[in-house]
C-alpha cells in the first residue's frame, strides 16, 4: 500500500475506535474497582471500519491499489458485478475526478477489474461488525 | 413576524399558511408528541451490522435487527460518499443564506436555544435495494438494510427561514455539509424544494433522545421526512436560499430516476429522468421461520413504509400473487415512519413455499412484484419474498 493509503486507513482506523465499544471498554477498565458491564454485543466481532479486504493478486493489482484506495476500501469494488462496458465507464469516471491512473494503463486496469469482478463475480463478503458509535 | 415572512411568492396564501404551520400533516409530524415508549431489547446475537464498505464507511443494519419502531442508533445503517471531516462542535456554525433578508450564522448553543421540534420518520438511502436490480448496476450493493426509523429532533427549518425572512422569488434550499471531496471529485451539495422543506423539514441535532453521532451527521443534519436519504444533509453547515436549484454533478447527472420505465438494461439519459425525492411503497419481512409444520401457525414480522405519509395495508401471497391475505399494521405510528407489521401463515401441505409481502400506501400505490430498473440502482421496491419449508 501507498503511504498515502496507509495514513487514511489509519485515520480510519482510528475514528472508528474512538466511537468503538473497545475504546468505551478500556475506559471502563481503567476503574479495577468496579466489574466491566456485560457487552450487549459479541465482542468477538470487528469494529466498522477495522477489517479490509485487499485486491486479489494479480497482473492490474499494483494499478488497483494505486488507482482506488485512496478514497476508499478493496470492498467497494470486490461488492461489484459488472461487464466490461460498466467496468470501462467506471474507470474513465474515477479518473476524471482524479482517480490516479495513466491514460495508458486503463484497458490494463479494465481488464482486471472484469476478470476478477465481472457479472459472475460472487466472491464478496462482507464484514460482520459490532454496532456503531452511539 | 408572521408567516408571510416566509411565504415564497409563487404560493397562494392558502396553501402557504397550510405548509407552514395551519397543515394537520405538518403539525401530526412536528408538533411535540409524547416520547415513544423504550425499544423492546433486540438479542445480542443480533445486535450486528453489515458493513459494505471499510472506508469510507458504509454499513446496512440487517433485516432480523429492523424488528422495532425505533431503531437503536448503534444499530442504524451508515452511509458516507467519502471519509468525512467531522465538524468540531464547539466551533461549529449553520448558516442561512442566500434569498433572505437577515443571514444566519448559529452556533450549536444558539440552535438549541430556538423551539425544539420532532418528526419521527424513516430515513432509507436512495440507493437502497440496489444488489437486487437485475442486470447488476454499479454502486454499494445494498440489500435491504440502508433504512431505519428515528425520532429526530432539533429546530424546524420553517422556524429558521421565518427568522432569516424569504424574499420574493425563493423556490429552492440548496444545502452543503462539511465532508469535502478528494481531488476533482465533485462535491456533494443537494437542494430541496423549499414548499417541502418548509411543511415539515428539521434540523436536527438529535436521534433517539441522544446527541447525533458523527458517523451520523453530528452536530446537526437535515430531515426531510418521506425523502430518500440523500437529501438529509450530514454534518449541515450551510442552507442556502435560492431561486434555482443546486447544480452539479449529484443534482443533474446523479440521483435520477426513469420518469416512465423502460427495458432492464437499457440506460436512461438524463432528460429522461427526475430527481429521486419521494420514496417508494415498500416492504420487506424481518422475521420467519425456516421450516414449519403442515397445519400449524407461523409466524412472520416486518415493516413497511412510502413517501406518502402512512402505510394503509399490507398483504401477503403464498401463490405468487393470485391470492392475498392482509397482514396486521402496529397502531404505532408518525407520519413518514414506518408500520410494523405481523402475519400468521398456516401452510396448507408439505413442501417450499415462497411468501411475498406488497405494501399499500395511504394514497393507494401498491408496491409492484418487479421494481423499475434504472442505471444507478435507486428505489428499489419489488416484493421480498422468502421461503419457508414446509414439513408433514
Amino acid at each position: 500500500m501507498s503511504r498515502r493509503v496507509r495514513a487514511v486507513s489509519a485515520l480510519v482506523v482510528a475514528i472508528a475506535f474512538l466511537f468503538s465499544g473497545p475504546a468505551l471498554e478500556a475506559a471502563k477498565k481503567k476503574k479495577k474497582s468496579s466489574k466491566p458491564a456485560a457487552a450487549n454485543f459479541d465482542t468477538k466481532l470487528p469494529v466498522l471500519g477495522t477489517k479490509l479486504t485487499e485486491f486479489p493478486p494479480g497482473p492490474g493489482k499494483r494499478l488497483a491499489d494505486e488507482a482506488c484506495l485512496a478514497c476508499h476500501s478493496a470492498d467497494m469494488v470486490w461488492q461489484q458485478r459488472l461487464n466490461e462496458k460498466q467496468w470501462t465507464a467506471e474507470v474513465n469516471k474515477m479518473a476524471g475526478w482524479g482517480a490516479p491512473v495513466p491514460e495508458k494503463d486503463r484497458a490494463g486496469l479494465v481488464e482486471y477489474l472484469v476478470a476478477n469482478f465481472g457479472p459472475e463475480n460472487d466472491k464478496f463478503q462482507p464484514v460482520v461488525t459490532r454496532p456503531v458509535g452511539k | 413576524m408572521g408567516n408571510d415572512g416566509i411565504r415564497p411568492s409563487g404560493l397562494d396564501r392558502r396553501r402557504f399558511l397550510t405548509l407552514a404551520g395551519g397543515g394537520a400533516l405538518a403539525s401530526a409530524a412536528l408538533r411535540g408528541a409524547p416520547a415513544s415508549k423504550p425499544a423492546p431489547e433486540i438479542p445480542v446475537a443480533r445486535r450486528r451490522m453489515i458493513q459494505m464498505n471499510g472506508y469510507a464507511t458504509d454499513a446496512e443494519t440487517p433485516l432480523d435487527a429492523l424488528t422495532t419502531y425505533l431503531t437503536p442508533n448503534d444499530l442504524f445503517f451508515v452511509r458516507h460518499h467519502w471519509n468525512p471531516i467531522y465538524p468540531d462542535a464547539r466551533h461549529w456554525a449553520l448558516e442561512v443564506d442566500g434569498l433572505v433578508e437577515r443571514p444566519l450564522r448559529l452556533t450549536l448553543g444558539e440552535l438549541k436555544k430556538l423551539p425544539r421540534a420532532s418528526a419521527t420518520c424513516i430515513l432509507q438511502c436512495a440507493g437502497n435495494g440496489r444488489a437486487n436490480h437485475r442486470p447488476r448496476v454499479p454502486g454499494v450493493q445494498w440489500r435491504y438494510g440502508a433504512v431505519g426509523n428515528a425520532r429526530w429532533s432539533g429546530v424546524r427549518v420553517r422556524d429558521l427561514l421565518e427568522r432569516a425572512g424569504v424574499k420574493a422569488g425563493a423556490r429552492h434550499l440548496q444545502t452543503a455539509g462539511s465532508d469535502k471531496p478528494p481531488s476533482n471529485t465533485p462535491a456533494f451539495n443537494r437542494s430541496v424544494e423549499l414548499e417541502k422543506i418548509l411543511s415539515d423539514g428539521v434540523v436536527a441535532y438529535e436521534m433517539n433522545g441522544s446527541p447525533l453521532s458523527p458517523l451520523h451527521g453530528a452536530p446537526a443534519r437535515l430531515v426531510v421526512p418521506g425523502w430518500t436519504g440523500n437529501h438529509w444533509m450530514k454534518w449541515l453547515t450551510k442552507l442556502t436560499v435560492s431561486a434555482e436549484p443546486q447544480k452539479g454533478f449529484y443534482m443533474d447527472t446523479a440521483y435520477r430516476y426513469p420518469k416512465t420505465p423502460g427495458e432492464p438494461g437499457v440506460a436512461f439519459k438524463p432528460d429522461e429522468m427526475n430527481p429521486v425525492t419521494e420514496l417508494f411503497v415498500k416492504s420487506n419481512i424481518t422475521e420467519f421461520p425456516a421450516t414449519v409444520a403442515a397445519g400449524s401457525g407461523a409466524l412472520l414480522r416486518g415493516f413497511a413504509y412510502s413517501g406518502a405519509p402512512d402505510v394503509s395495508r399490507v398483504e401477503i401471497t403464498d401463490d405468487g400473487g393470485d391470492t392475498w391475505r392482509p397482514a396486521e399494521l402496529s397502531a404505532q405510528h408518525d407520519p413518514y415512519a414506518w408500520r410494523l407489521w405481523s402475519f400468521r401463515y398456516t401452510p396448507k401441505g408439505p413442501g417450499r413455499v415462497t411468501l411475498s409481502a406488497r405494501a399499500t400506501d395511504s394514497r393507494g400505490s401498491v408496491q409492484p412484484k418487479d421494481a423499475v430498473w434504472n442505471q444507478s440502482g435507486y428505489l428499489f421496491n419489488g416484493w421480498h419474498s422468502v421461503d419457508v419449508e414446509v414439513t408433514a
